[in-house]
């Protein structure tokens, strides 16, 4: 009785001792620890993978353009031709959350013809496995790791009211009267459960953020946000647990509450958000597009001409166009078709971006849904990042406007030892 | 058997005094209600789209004016995959699969626009269809409702009396199990009502009856498990704790390692990775847009020789259309070898996948409902055959009217001569060549022999759970 009614510092140490002889609580642990690392290194693997595939697609990439270029003897068919790899390469934290990677391109092959055409083109994973989903570490963390703490954190009053111990154990650990005030024995059990929690479910995001070169700010950010996440998960497991009911009522609670913020509110917020925010049909963009492409072979060549020099007025001395076919309007034409295109497939791209924006609102009524937004945001493997690859290839195929019209539009002669000073894609 | 039934009818009466059960039972029927009408709802207005964009796209390939024929190649045509009837209930790879591909000569597209590309991102569980509900929640019913069944009676001291008056534990075990039974039976209400609207939209009954049964045999996997541990575990507590971890790691934990162990033990080349390893096997190939290549030089000798003339201009065929022909074969055919080769790694990716199924009966039951459903990666691959199918049909009708309505001295003119050029468009007519696309899932035997294997594995976790039950019934002890 004497050690119960000691001072704080040894009631944390008696409780420390107690739990350290828990077996079960040691099993759980050890599970964490296992699934986050199962997680960290599938991540791992994943993103040694992307980067083995990238490393191979660009030396396959150059081959494929050189022994193009070899057979060219000018400049339009080389444009028409040669084909120029654009590729997103995995952060150095994507292991942790590889979040859209899954279900979004992130490699492109393009070529100087309608960028419409050819942008939503996907070459992405296998569609079984992004349906799934992957085990990555930011799944563990907002899904499982908190079922792990429902678990072991539900049962610890109910389980001692069962053995008729619940009022003597408090009575015992009530602080003496005057002693300063200290937390009661089931926040001090709670705490000290969980911390093994944290400890065994972060130490291999660590371990794995040190191998992949992970900065520490954003190592260190993404450890704030999953404790923050955790201590949320357990303090609301050990209310729930102090109310006076058997334990399946509050292991029904606890799962019923995670069942709503994990599955029901993301699921309602996801349908309400894709209702609310319109979205042109994907496919009438390119609907559009190939109309005004195709289009302009019947049209003369003068209205697709005088569209072209409305955007580009530095061609406007070379717009005349005297034979039935010439590279020159070929591509006019095809970047006339991304014009027309460009109002709907900017409203793609807004409303997506527009979607994602109010996910990140309703985020906040469905913390799992928050963390693993946040983790995806850390890895730049969320939506934003998605688009901005997007825009990048959007760019990379301004670069190869910018090279190839002087030179058709000027009639320079086609020169093989250009192939050096095409633009190269940066990512 | 009358105990039995009076066993069942004491565990129904003590469910429905339940405050806890009833309220849990309350909340997974309105899910399960609620993700079937919103799906069901949204799955329709998929199709009819998907439908209307096809007859859209169908109309505008029609209805364009005349035309040199090899334009008509390159301006194309869209086909949409319209969604099985059973999708309203198992939307399966529909939302992760584009729903689109652009047809036209010389190359095989990818499938655009996924859903899941475009819809809002609220994490990894956001995606909750009636089936995932069946899969996932349904068993966390059947194991609040059952985990008490003998522990119960063990805890309160029942069991001995009850085993005192000479109630077997099999009898036991059996009223018990009667009575999860009928909660399946119960459960499966809902997705009756799926089947049944699918059934009327014209589904065949077998499908339906087979997801069904599906279905029914997967929970009742879970009844076998929530007995198990309720008549082996000593108290309520390790009961439950057993079975939400069998929960969580069956249906959350093992699904996600399956996906990542899969893409790691088999690795996937991309369509990208693919098409770059055809190009520099094709190199060798020729360039269907010139006639004058000297691949083609045997091609026109031959023609020449079959014709008995010695000029191109004097065969009665068009030899730039006949060179258009023979390069869209060759061509084709190793299209369509490399494109069997990814789909035979995706499906090689997809047998690891299965492989895990033999640790939990979620991706069994998950498979067989796709595969039943008409929404699998077989039918992702019979969508990409069928639209390859349609577009070599249509290209080389093109090219057929290349070949045999244009003259070959104006072909070869027209990039310079305006009078030839406009003596190679072709009428208009020529255009209907073009065959309707619908895409149509498998016949109902074909999908039930492809969803054989998984309901074979569902079976066998079936059985081993009968004989663990009657080997635990010997063990059950007051």
């Amino acid at each position: 009785m004497s050690v119960l009614m000691a001072s704080g510092s040894s009631a944390w140490r008696r409780e420390a001792w107690l739990l350290s002889r828990d077996r079960s609580v040691w099993g759980w642990w050890c599970v964490a620890l296992l699934l986050s690392a199962l997680a960290v290194v599938a991540g791992l693997s994943e993103v040694q993978q992307q980067r083995a595939t990238i490393e191979r697609l660009v030396a396959a990439d150059r081959a494929d353009r050189d022994a193009t270029w070899q057979q060219q003897t000018d400049w339009g068919s080389a444009a028409y031709y040669s084909f120029h790899l654009t590729y997103d390469p995995p952060s150095n934290f994507a292991f942790a959350a590889l979040g859209r990677r899954d279900d979004t391109a992130w490699k492109h092959r393009v070529r100087l013809l309608a960028l419409e055409g050819q942008i939503h083109e996907r070459d992405a994973g296998h569609p079984l496995l992004a349906l799934i989903g992957r085990f990555d570490f930011a799944f563990v963390a907002a899904y499982v790791l908190p079922l792990v703490l429902i678990v072991l954190l539900h049962d610890g009053q109910a389980s001692e009211r069962r053995a008729g111990r619940h009022a003597w154990l408090e009575a015992a650990a009530a602080p003496a009267p005057g002693s300063t005030a200290m937390p009661s024995l089931w926040t001090l059990r709670a705490a000290l459960r969980s911390a093994g929690v944290c400890v065994a479910g972060l130490l291999p995001l660590w371990l794995g953020g040190a191998a992949a070169g992970t900065d520490g700010s954003t190592l260190l950010g993404a450890t704030a946000a999953v404790l923050a996440y955790w201590l949320l998960w357990a303090v609301v497991c050990a209310a729930v647990a102090a109310w006076q009911q058997a334990g399946e009522v509050i292991l029904a609670v606890l799962l019923a509450l995670w069942l709503v913020v994990a599955v029901i509110v993301p699921a309602a917020g996801r349908w309400a958000v894709d209702r609310a925010v319109p979205l042109p049909s994907g496919a009438a963009i390119t609907l559009l597009q190939r109309e005004a492409v195709n289009g302009a072979w019947d049209l003369p060549k003068a209205t697709t001409m005088d569209a072209f020099v409305r955007s580009h007025p530095q061609w406007a001395d070379q717009r005349q166009v005297s034979r039935p076919f010439e590279w020159k309007w070929y591509f006019a034409f095809q970047q006339v078709g991304d014009e027309r295109a460009a109002a709907l497939s900017q409203a793609y791209t807004e409303g997506r971006r527009q979607r994602d924006r109010w996910a990140g609102w309703v985020a906040w009524l469905a913390p799992p849904a928050l963390l693993e937004r946040t983790l995806q945001h850390a890895a730049g493997t969320d939506l934003p990042a998605a688009l901005a690859y997007e825009a990048r290839v959007r760019a990379f195929h301004a670069q190869l406007r910018n090279f190839y019209y002087p030179r058709l539009f000027l009639g320079e002669a086609f020169t093989p030892e250009a192939r050096q000073t095409l633009p190269a894609f940066q990512p | 058997m009358s105990t039995w039934l009076a066993i069942a009818r004491a565990e129904w009466r003590y469910w429905l005094r339940s405050r806890l059960a009833l309220s849990s039972a309350a909340l997974l029927v309105l899910l399960l209600l609620a993700t079937t009408a919103v799906t069901a709802l949204r799955i329709q207005a998929e199709a009819d789209e998907r439908h209307q964009l096809q007859a859209q796209a169908e109309a505008a390939f029609r209805s364009q004016p005349a035309r040199h024929p090899h334009r008509m190649v390159h301006y194309g045509h869209y086909v949409f995959r319209a969604p099985a009837p059973l999708a309203l209930f198992d939307p399966g790879l529909d939302p992760v699969t584009g729903q689109s591909i652009f047809l036209e000569g010389h190359r095989q597209n990818t499938a655009m626009f996924a859903a899941t590309g475009a819809s809002a991102d609220l994490g990894a569980l956001s995606g909750l269809t009636p089936a995932w509900a069946y899969q996932c929640f349904a068993p966390l019913l059947i194991l609040l409702l059952g985990h008490a069944a003998v522990v119960r009676e063990r805890e309160a001291g029942t069991l001995g009396s009850l085993m005192a008056q000479g109630l077997s534990a099999t009898s036991l075990l059996a009223g018990k199990a009667l009575a999860l039974v009928s909660v399946v039976a119960l459960l499966l209400l809902p997705l009756a009502g799926s089947a049944a609207a699918a059934v009327v939209a014209g589904e065949a009954g077998l499908a339906a009856l087979l997801l069904l049964a599906t279905y029914a045999a997967y929970l009742l996997v879970w009844v076998g498990v929530a007995l198990l541990a309720s008549a082996l575990l000593p108290t309520r507590a390790a009961v439950l704790a057993a079975l939400c971890t069998v929960w969580l790691v069956w249906t959350l934990v093992l699904p996600a390692v399956a996906a990542s162990g899969a893409a790691a033990s088999v690795p996937l080349p991309g369509k990208l990775e693919t098409d770059l390893r055809m190009l520099r096997d094709l190199r060798g190939l020729s360039d269907g847009h010139n006639a004058n290549d000297p691949a083609f030089q045997q091609l026109r000798q031959d023609l020449l020789a079959q014709h008995g003339v010695a000029r191109v201009e004097d065969l009665p065929v068009n030899l730039r259309g006949i060179v258009a022909q023979v390069s869209e074969q060759k061509l084709t055919a190793t299209l369509n070898r490399y494109a069997e080769q990814q789909r035979a790694a995706e499906v090689a990716q997809a047998q690891a996948l299965r492989a895990w199924g033999w640790l939990t009966p979620w991706l069994a039951v998950a498979e067989a409902s796709r595969a039943l459903a008409g929404t699998d990666l077989a039918h992702h691959h019979r969508f990409l055959h069928e639209a390859e199918a349609l577009r070599y049909d249509f290209v080389q009708g093109l090219n057929r009217v290349h070949a045999e309505k244009l003259a070959y001295q104006d072909d070869v003119r027209r990039s310079s001569d305006r009078e030839a050029e406009a003596r190679t468009r072709v009428d208009p007519r020529h255009w209907q060549l073009l065959q309707d696309f619908s895409f149509q899932p498998a016949p109902a035997a074909e999908r039930a022999a492809q969803a054989a294997a998984p309901g074979v594995m569902l079976g066998l976790w079936l059985l081993a759970l009968a004989f663990g039950l009657r080997a635990a019934a010997r063990r059950v002890r007051p």
